[in-house]
C-alpha cells in the first residue's frame, strides 16, 4: 500500500477524560508500525456534515497490537463530531503523516514544554524515549493548563517515572502560573547541563517558549498545528513563513519545526 | 463486455475521463505515492507563473458548508523551477499532462506557453484566466470576452500542441466568454473555477482568509458549474472539461449529460486522496448497469424538459 492511500479503521474505545477532553483509540491500522513521535493523522469524519479531515496528534500507539490513540479537547464542530463516534464505528485514517521529532542525544535532558492540547505529542514522545531504553530520569515533563480539569492522563504521566512538573494558572493543580515560566525558573535553578526541549501548545504559549528558548540559547523542536485541508502536502492551505524567508508546509516539513526556524 | 472509458479530446486520446484539477495535487508527486498516476486520464499541475510565487500569507483556506475557501495566491516554482525539478518526475509518469499556466500580463502566459512548448512532455496547456484571488491578472482576463479572445490567440501562436481556456463562473455571461476563446482559437474549454466567496470568524470580526476573499470550492458550488457547463455547451462547439465540486461517479455522469467530454476532480482529493480511482471504478459500473458502450454515449445527452 502506498503511503497517503487512507484506510477505514474501527473505533475500539471512545472515553470522556475530563471537562471537553477525550481519548479515541483506534485499530487494527496497518501502519502503526511505522509511526514515530511528533507525526500526526489525519482523519475522515464519516457520516458527518464535517467537510474536512481533521489533523490529529499521535498521542500513542501500541505497534503489537497495531492500534493508536489519540487525546483531544472538543474545541470546534470536527472535535465535537468526533466526541461523538462509538466503538465499532470507522474513521477513515490517513497517516502517519509529517516530520517527527529528532530524537535527544544520550546525554541531553529532554525538557517537555507542553500546554493543553499540546500534551499529546509529548506524552508520545516521553513514552517512546522511555520504552527506547531513556533513563525515565532524563525526562523533564512540564504540562500547563488553565485549571486543575486540563491537566488529562496525570496517572499515565507518573506510571513513566518521568519527573512530573504539572502548572495552572488558576494554581488548582501543581505550580501557579505558565507552563513557560515554570521551565524558566526550573532550568535557573536546577543544574541540568544540556537541556533539549521539545515544546507544544496553544499559539500564545508557542510563541513564548520559542522566544524563550532563543534567547537563552536552548536547543530544541516546537510541534505546530493549522487549519490543514489535505495533510499530504498538495494544497498548500497549512503553510507558515519561516525566519529565513519562504513558507513550509506543516504538513510535510513539519508539523515539527527547530526552534526559532519559524516566524510564529 | 468491458466498458470503454476513454476519450479523445483535441485529437488527444485519455484512458478515462478523469483528470485532476490545477492546484489540488501540485505537480503529482505527493499523489503517485497514493495511487499510480497512470489511472489517471490525466494530470493537470498546478498553475504556472514566469517567476516562482510564494502566495498570499496564511490562513489562506477556510471550511465552509461542503466546500472550501482559498486564496493561495498561486504559490509555485516558476518556469524555470517547473522544467529543472518537476519534468523529470512527470517524464515518468504514465499518463497525459496538462499544464495550467497564470500570469499577470499578456505576455507572461506568452512565455510560459512558449518555454512549455519546447516540453514534449507536455500535452495540453490550460490557461487559468480565472483565479478570483491574486492582485493582478487571474480573472480579469477572463471576465473580458475580448480580453480572452486576443490572450488565447497570442498563445496560440507559441504553443502547437492543444489550448484549453480555463472559465471563471464570476461573469454575467459564461457562454460570451466561451465563444470569444472559441475564437481566439481556443482547442478546449473548462469550467469552473472557483465562485468569488468569504467566510469572517464572528469572534475576532476579521475574514478568515488574510486577502479578505477567495475562491468556494467543493460540492457546494457543482450545481452552479453543471449550469454552466450546459449552457456553454449550448453556446460554442469546443469540448468541454466540466469542473466543479466532483466527488462521486455520479457527479461525472451529470457532467457529462450535460456536455462535458471529461472532468476534473479538486477538492475531493482534500478529503478522499483516492477519489479518482474510486470514480473510474464506479464509472465503470455505471456503464454496465446501463448498458452504455462506452462514456462518450452520454456527452451532452441530458433530457431536457
Amino acid at each position: 500500500m502506498k503511503r497517503y492511500t487512507p484506510e477505514r479503521v474501527p473505533i475500539i474505545r471512545l472515553r470522556h477524560l475530563s471537562r471537553d477532553y477525550y481519548t479515541i483509540r483506534l485499530g487494527p491500522w496497518s501502519r502503526a508500525q511505522y509511526c514515530r513521535p511528533g507525526q500526526f493523522v489525519h482523519l475522515g469524519l464519516p457520516q458527518c456534515d464535517v467537510y474536512f479531515r481533521r489533523a490529529m496528534s499521535l498521542a500513542s500507539v501500541d505497534v503489537d497490537r497495531a492500534e493508536f490513540e489519540i487525546i483531544f479537547k472538543v474545541f470546534g464542530r470536527g472535535t465535537k463530531a468526533l466526541s461523538r463516534y462509538r466503538r465499532g464505528d470507522s474513521l477513515d485514517v490517513l497517516g502517519p503523516l509529517g516530520e517527527p521529532f529528532r530524537p535527544p542525544r544520550k546525554n541531553e535532558t529532554s525538557i517537555m514544554v507542553g500546554g493543553g492540547v499540546g500534551f499529546p505529542p509529548l506524552f508520545y514522545l516521553a513514552s517512546w524515549l522511555v520504552t527506547q531504553g531513556r533513563d525515565p530520569k532524563s525526562i523533564e515533563f512540564f504540562y500547563g493548563g488553565r485549571t486543575a480539569g486540563e491537566i488529562v492522563e496525570r496517572s499515565r504521566i507518573r506510571r513513566l517515572g518521568v519527573r512530573f512538573h504539572p502548572v495552572t494558572d488558576d494554581g488548582t493543580f501543581g505550580a501557579k502560573g505558565l507552563v513557560t515560566e515554570a521551565v524558566a525558573e526550573y532550568l535557573a535553578t536546577q543544574p541540568i547541563r544540556h537541556p533539549r526541549l521539545f515544546i507544544c501548545g496553544p499559539g500564545d504559549m508557542l510563541k513564548a517558549a520559542d522566544n524563550m528558548a532563543m534567547r537563552l540559547g536552548w536547543p530544541g523542536q516546537v510541534s505546530l498545528e493549522a487549519p490543514m485541508p489535505c495533510g499530504f502536502g498538495v494544497c498548500l492551505g497549512c503553510v507558515v513563513p519561516l525566519r529565513a524567508g519562504g513558507h513550509a508546509r506543516v504538513c510535510c516539513e513539519g508539523p515539527v519545526f527547530e526552534i526559532g526556524e519559524v516566524l510564529l | 463486455m468491458k466498458p470503454d472509458l476513454s476519450v479523445s479530446i483535441a485529437g488527444l486520446k485519455l484512458n478515462n475521463p478523469i483528470m485532476t484539477a490545477s492546484g489540488c495535487c501540485g505537480y503529482g508527486e505527493e499523489l503517485s505515492e497514493v495511487f499510480p498516476l497512470s489511472r489517471l486520464g490525466a494530470l493537470v499541475t498546478k498553475s504556472i507563473t514566469l517567476e516562482p510565487r510564494l502566495g498570499h500569507p496564511p490562513p489562506r483556506t477556510a471550511e465552509t458548508a461542503s466546500g472550501m475557501l482559498n486564496a493561495i495566491g498561486l504559490a509555485n516554482v516558476g518556469i524555470d523551477g517547473f522544467v529543472a525539478e518537476k519534468i523529470p518526475f512527470l517524464e515518468k509518469q504514465k499518463t497525459r499532462v496538462i499544464v495550467n499556466v497564470a500570469g499577470s500580463s499578456q505576455a507572461e502566459y506568452v512565455e510560459v506557453c512558449a518555454r512549455l512548448n519546447d516540453c514534449p512532455r507536455v500535452d495540453m496547456v490550460e490557461l487559468n484566466i480565472s483565479c478570483p484571488h491574486v492582485d493582478a491578472g487571474g480573472m480579469e482576463f477572463g471576465v473580458d470576452p475580448a480580453i480572452t479572445e486576443h490572450l488565447v490567440s497570442e498563445v496560440r501562436k507559441v504553443f502547437t500542441r492543444p489550448v484549453i481556456a480555463k472559465l471563471t463562473p464570476n461573469v454575467t455571461d459564461i457562454g460570451a466568454v466561451a465563444r470569444a476563446a472559441e475564437a481566439g482559437g481556443a482547442d478546449v474549454l473548462s469550467l469552473i473555477n472557483t465562485l468569488t466567496g468569504t467566510s469572517i470568524d464572528i469572534n475576532t470580526w476579521r475574514p478568515r482568509l488574510t486577502k479578505n476573499r477567495g475562491g468556494l470550492s467543493g460540492p457546494a458550488i457543482k450545481p452552479v458549474a453543471l449550469a454552466m457547463v450546459d449552457k456553454v455547451y449550448n453556446s460554442c462547439r469546443l469540448p468541454i472539461i466540466g469542473i466543479g465540486g466532483i466527488a462521486t461517479a455520479a457527479d461525472v455522469v451529470e457532467f457529462m449529460l450535460v456536455g462535458a467530454t471529461a472532468v476534473q476532480i479538486g477538492t475531493a482529493l482534500f478529503v478522499e486522496p483516492d477519489a479518482p480511482v474510486r470514480i473510474i471504478r464506479d464509472l465503470a459500473t455505471y456503464l454496465r448497469q446501463h448498458r452504455l458502450g462506452s462514456v462518450g454515449e452520454m456527452v451532452g445527452k441530458v433530457r431536457k424538459y
